[in-house]
């Protein structure tokens, strides 16, 4: 079936039903135009999926090694996946990002709780699109396990890392110091090609989107910090 | 010594950084960060050179002293060796 994720035209080549349900809300209506990428999964990449993933459904597994197949063709398509939060707040979106258990969910749900009207683009595994007029955030089904996501799109107009701290503080980070943080949260093909566009749109990525470092806790005060750094603007409590 | 085939090297955020490619990909994961003139040694040695070579390539590029740009050739080079990436 063909799907319309990132603003492409994906045929996935799916054997369990599973990935049908995740995706259905991603399903292309017109299912006889050309797509843009074809994916499937080689029985090799699956058992080496299953070993790792031991005690999950094969169709589970099915569908990680499809969004892996995907991610890895995408940066010929000026596309990579980002390992973050996105949040949609007045039109613009921002990703935050830090290693598991840093508090992603818990500082993008502080956002939800206090500023009206912002919601979570993806939570986990949005895919990120660059253009002439800069990046664009996608909602993609894969949006880890709280589920939070859409389907739909934004400007993507700043980068967050999080570090738990007992004091709220935020930092703006220089291109060199989020390249350094960020390569743990991009998936790097193995292909020549697409691993030298991977590093050219994380290169845009870190120059062209401003980066904050926020140290905080759980509280108000740890999102009036990265909104005024993110946003610019007066929080208003 | 001959820095193997299969790395991809760019600069990202103005620090360059080396990515392992198809067969290298599989037997060495993560990458690696290049100062300056780590960056300048990959790409000199990623064509067959000596390691004398190597020193008089830095003295021609940087202002250094010649025992200091050895010291950093000899340093480079082992570290490449270590890890494998040398032919």
């Amino acid at each position: 079936m063909i799907y319309e994720i990132a603003n492409l035209r994906i045929s996935i080549k799916n054997r369990c039903k599973y990935t049908e349900i995740f995706c259905e809300k991603y399903l292309s209506n017109d299912q006889a135009a050309p797509f843009d990428l074809e994916v499937s999964v080689t029985d090799e990449e699956f058992y080496e999926e299953k070993k790792i993933s031991e005690g999950y459904s094969d169709g589970y597994i099915e569908n990680i090694c499809l969004y892996r197949a995907i991610c890895r063709c995408l940066p010929k398509l000026n596309r990579m996946l980002l390992h973050a939060a996105v949040l949609e707040y007045e039109g613009n979106a921002y990703a935050f990002l830090g290693r598991s258990g840093t508090g992603k969910s818990t500082h993008t749900g502080l956002w939800l709780k206090h500023l009206n009207g912002s919601k979570i683009v993806n939570g986990d595994k949005p895919i990120l699109e660059y253009k002439e007029s800069g990046f664009v955030a996608y909602g993609t089904p894969w949006m880890g396990k709280e589920g939070l996501g859409y389907n739909g799109s934004a400007p993507l107009k700043g980068l967050c890392f999080l570090e738990q701290a007992k004091e709220n503080s935020v930092l703006k980070l220089t291109p060199a110091q989020a390249a350094s943080r960020i390569f743990v949260q991009i998936l790097m093909p193995e292909d020549e090609a697409n691993a030298a566009l991977t590093l050219e749109l994380t290169d845009k990525l870190v120059t062209e989107i401003p980066c904050y470092l926020l140290k905080c806790n759980v509280s108000e005060e740890a999102v009036q910090k990265s909104f005024e750094a993110l946003t610019g603007k007066t929080y208003k409590k | 010594m001959k820095i193997k085939n299969g790395f991809v090297v760019r600069e990202v955020g103005g620090e360059s950084v080396v990515v392992p490619v198809g067969e290298m990909s599989k037997n060495f994961h993560g990458m690696i960060n290049l100062n300056e003139t780590g960056a300048f040694l990959w790409r000199f040695f990623s064509e067959d050179h000596s390691i004398d070579e190597g020193v008089a390539a830095l003295l021609e590029e940087y202002d250094v002293d010649e025992a200091i740009a050895r010291t950093d050739v000899e340093k480079f080079a082992e570290t490449i060796e270590k890890n494998g990436f040398a032919e």
